[in-house]
């Protein structure tokens, strides 16, 4: 790097300190000294970026390997972008400040749909052609993986290949596979191919796909040799699995400043229109003395003052009593500060409960997805408004005055009932409140609605369902507004439009690409920050390429169309979400999986084990 | 319980760090480091950690006072060995001592200001232009403050916080000597730099070390 270039750069962008590495902790190694050298890339902001559990796991275990070094790689903001392209400085690595462009292995991270367009930014700002067949050399190879390559196909033109599922052990696989072939001196097609053998990776060049006259398609058909369904890869047990004892500790300050330590892997709920919910299965705990032991080495070496215990439902950790009770017996000396997000207050001891509140009350959060119980059991949220508005007395009583709730727009079989209902449930936690004897003199209450729009995603049962078309939103919007006749009631709608794309992408197919593309060359980037979304170049690249939007957002898919992802299997069975999407349609319930094990298939990923159903069983 | 004070050195990439992200890294360092500081009492606990003067982004120290208070009789050899090991790179502790003198004590900070310009000769005509304009006593320069309420510009008289300043070129960069007024009356160096600069019309990487802290009657702050 150009130092006086760069520190000219440095001295006029905002928060220099993204950009400059040498954060403790971060590894160093002789570059001359390694085989292969991996940029993994979070196609966001550093603060956000620094705050994802799933590259700090990923970035200590490539660099525990003496043969591979491993560096941390972030989308510059529009300013540090700027300053970039005017001064010929190319997308570089934090650790060695290397160009992005000499290292073997590029991963991308795709969290979020809207991040599409950071990556393909992010493969330019490096001074490499976006697409992947234009990228003819070995290296680099472009790799991505996160919850979207679970649908890969609308970027299937710009990465070489995808890996689905848990990285800990296929990251390792293919890097082992691409040192062979680095030293052995093969040409990209030959690794590819050989690539394509691994369990849970996905190399979409070696597939073709032929539509229908009306756009969907019709079939995808593997080539080389490439298997006709590729499996997401789990890590079986997450005991003896890898957890770094050490992570980067950022000087600047992140989303999320604090360690975070998994306590179990999937979930028992079955929301119907959880992504999570399902991509993540089989149930997997780590045991408590683990976590405990892993917490400790994790504060030692980072000097955190915070621990976020990490799942997608706390309150269904099958051992939670016991890890807690473990964890204060220590982090009440050191004053360290226990969190337990998305945490069900109803049936937890309460001398815990005080415990880890701590002295830090931030406000109480729920929630409830939908407005009516007809529609809460149609997306299977099994919540009642009892439950919400007996743990909102209790927190009122505890003290609290301030409490969010978090509704969808647009599900599957909404009526205008169901979003009044959304204003009435919440007219009744703020009634709650005023029928509290002992609430605080002189002090209202706040209720917060926040109401995002519904997104139909793959892997789920609602994967079929087509979103509400903009103007049915807006006006669901509206009526929802116009149906809070209290200022003790707030609103805030998350943006239409933005969901609008994000339901585009999520169930695209490959014709998307050039879209894409060229939506990013007009200058889409950060399209999931409002201000930077840009949905009016949106509209000119869909309308420049002769699509539809509504192709992809709005439509219904009938059970027997192919859906553009049908090749890839993760765990969970076609005909198992066939069957809730058809529940949902009558407003029938199913129960957690503990309760009664609803035959997901997951199960068959980890040799028939699920810790859900063990429970159960017990 | 024992006021002690660290000299804090930054530089290189860690010039980037903020104020407010120092005192979290410092949270963090002393917690890593294992050491017993005394802890506020109030509703939300922490390291009571105080950096007695804020050094802008981008500017490097010599040494930055930071106040603590340890709860045991750590010496201090070994407060600076076990901090030295838990900091990221950049930030390190010069020196361990007991707080001597009150923070409000402190009255002028001295520094190296190097602007680096295209060339030598570039350089000499620019140290003779700053020497007349100090002289002139009328250097000002317009600096973000508040009015009340209302947020406006505010001339500030540099040369009045100007204690004592020496021009010097060193081929083809301008390196002022200076001490300037420090605490709450402070006058931040790149807000000279950048005054002579547009006065002059040069557009100079400015590099900014700060070295040390003085008392008003110029003994060292300690």
């Amino acid at each position: 790097m150009p130092d006086k270039v760069m520190e000219r750069i440095l001295a006029a962008v905002q928060k220099p300190g993204r950009y400059t590495g040498g954060e403790l902790n971060s590894v160093v190694k002789d570059k001359h000294a390694v085989d292969l050298r991996y940029a993994f890339c979070f196609p966001d902001t550093y603060e956000i970026g620094m705050s994802h559990l799933g590259m700090k796991i990923l970035y200590s275990l490539v660099n525990a390997r003496p043969d591979a070094w491993c560096e941390r790689v972030f989308a510059p903001w529009t300013d540090m972008e700027d300053a970039m392209r005017k001064n010929g400085v190319p997308l570089y690595a934090l650790e060695s400040g290397d160009p992005v462009r000499d290292f073997d292995l590029i991963g991308f991270t795709l969290q979020y749909e809207l991040s599409y367009t950071n990556m393909l930014n992010m493969l330019d700002l490096a001074g490499l052609p976006v697409r992947s067949a234009d990228r003819t050399a070995l290296t680099p190879i472009v790799a991505a993986g996160g919850p979207c390559v679970c649908n890969a196909e609308p970027v299937h033109a710009f990465v070489d290949l995808c890996m689905l599922g848990e990285g800990e052990e296929v990251t390792n696989e293919v890097i082992d596979l691409l040192i062979r072939h680095k030293k052995r001196g093969s040409d990209k097609q030959t690794f590819l191919r050989e690539a394509a053998q691994i369990e849970g990776v996905y190399v979409p060049s070696l597939y073709d796909v032929s539509y229908n006259a009306d756009g969907t398609v019709q079939a995808v058909t593997p080539k080389d040799g490439a298997p006709a369904t590729v499996r997401k890869r789990i890590v079986s047990d997450l005991d003896t699995m890898f957890c770094p004892d050490e992570t980067v500790v950022p000087s600047v300050e992140v989303v999320h400043d604090r360690t975070t330590t998994e306590i179990f892997r999937g979930c028992i709920r079955g929301c119907r229109f959880c992504q999570a919910g399902f991509i993540y299965r089989p149930i997997r705990e780590k045991s408590p003395d683990v976590i405990d032991a892993q917490c400790r080495a994790i504060c030692d070496a980072t000097g955190y003052d915070e621990i976020s215990l990490c799942s997608l439902s706390s309150s269904d950790y099958t051992q939670m009593e016991t890890l807690i009770r473990k964890l204060i017996s220590w982090t009440d000396d050191q004053k360290i500060n226990v969190a337990l997000p998305s945490l069900r207050a109803d049936n937890f001891p309460k001398d815990l409960m005080e415990k880890l509140a701590g002295v830090r009350r931030s406000s109480l959060t729920f929630a409830p997805e939908a407005g009516t119980q007809r529609l809460r059991d149609a997306i299977n949220k099994n919540v009642t408004e009892d439950e919400v508005l007996h743990t909102a007395k209790q927190a009122f009583a505890g003290g609290w005055t301030a409490v969010k709730l978090y509704f969808m727009l647009g599900l599957p079989t909404e009526t205008d009932t169901d979003v009044r209902g959304i204003a009435d449930l919440a007219q009744k936690v703020v009634d709650a409140y005023y029928a509290n004897p002992d609430k605080p003199k002189g002090k209202g209450v706040t209720v917060s609605i926040s109401a995002s729009t519904f997104v139909p995603k793959p892997f789920t049962p609602f994967q079929w369902e087509a979103q509400d078309d903009l103007d049915t939103v807006l006006r669901k919007q509206t009526l929802l507004r116009e149906s809070i006749h209290t200022r003790k009631v707030s609103l805030s709608c998350h943006h239409a439009q933005t969901s609008r794309l994000e339901a585009v992408f999520a169930r695209g197919d490959r014709k998307l690409a050039d879209v894409l593309e060229s939506a990013w060359r007009m200058g889409c980037r950060f399209d999931g920050w409002d201000d930077q979304f840009r949905f009016d170049l949106w509209e000119q690249a869909f309308a420049q390429a002769g699509m539809s939007m509504s192709f992809y957002a709005n439509r219904r898919r009938s059970f027997d169309e192919v859906l553009p992802w049908d090749h890839l299997d993760y765990g969970v069975s076609k005909a198992y979400l066939r069957r809730e999407n058809e529940k949902a349609a009558e407003s029938r319930t199913t129960p957690h999986c503990r309760e009664r094990c609803g035959g997901c298939g997951a199960d068959k990923m980890n040799g028939g084990k699920c810790d859900a159903r063990c429970k159960a069983l017990d | 319980m024992r006021a002690v004070r660290l000299w804090i050195k930054k530089e290189g990439r860690a010039k980037y760090i903020s104020h407010l992200d120092m005192n979290r890294c410092f949270t963090r360092a002393v917690r890593r480091a294992g050491l017993n500081l005394w802890y506020t009492e109030g509703f939300n606990p922490h390291p009571y950690l105080n950096f007695l003067t804020p050094l802008s982004l981008g500017q490097e120290s010599d040494g930055e006072p930071l106040d603590i208070r340890m709860e045991d009789d750590t010496s201090d050899d070994e407060i600076r060995t076990r901090l030295n090991a838990s900091l990221p790179e950049g930030v390190s502790v010069a020196r361990v001592q007991d707080a001597v003198r009150k923070p409000a004590e402190i009255a002028f900070a001295s520094y190296t200001v190097r602007i680096e310009l295209d060339d030598a000769a570039q350089a000499e005509a620019f140290c003779d232009r700053a020497r007349a304009l100090l002289d002139s006593g009328e250097l000002t320069a317009e600096k973000p403050g508040k009015q009340g309420h209302r947020k406006v510009m505010k001339q500030v008289r540099l040369c009045e916080k100007i204690r004592d300043i020496q021009v010097a070129a060193d081929g083809a960069c301008v390196v002022l000597q200076a001490v300037l007024h420090a605490g709450n009356d402070m006058l931040n160096p790149a807000l000279l730099a950048d005054a002579l600069q547009k006065n002059i019309g040069t557009d100079g990487l400015v590099r900014i070390r700060r070295h040390a802290f003085f008392c008003a009657d110029m003994t060292p702050f300690e």
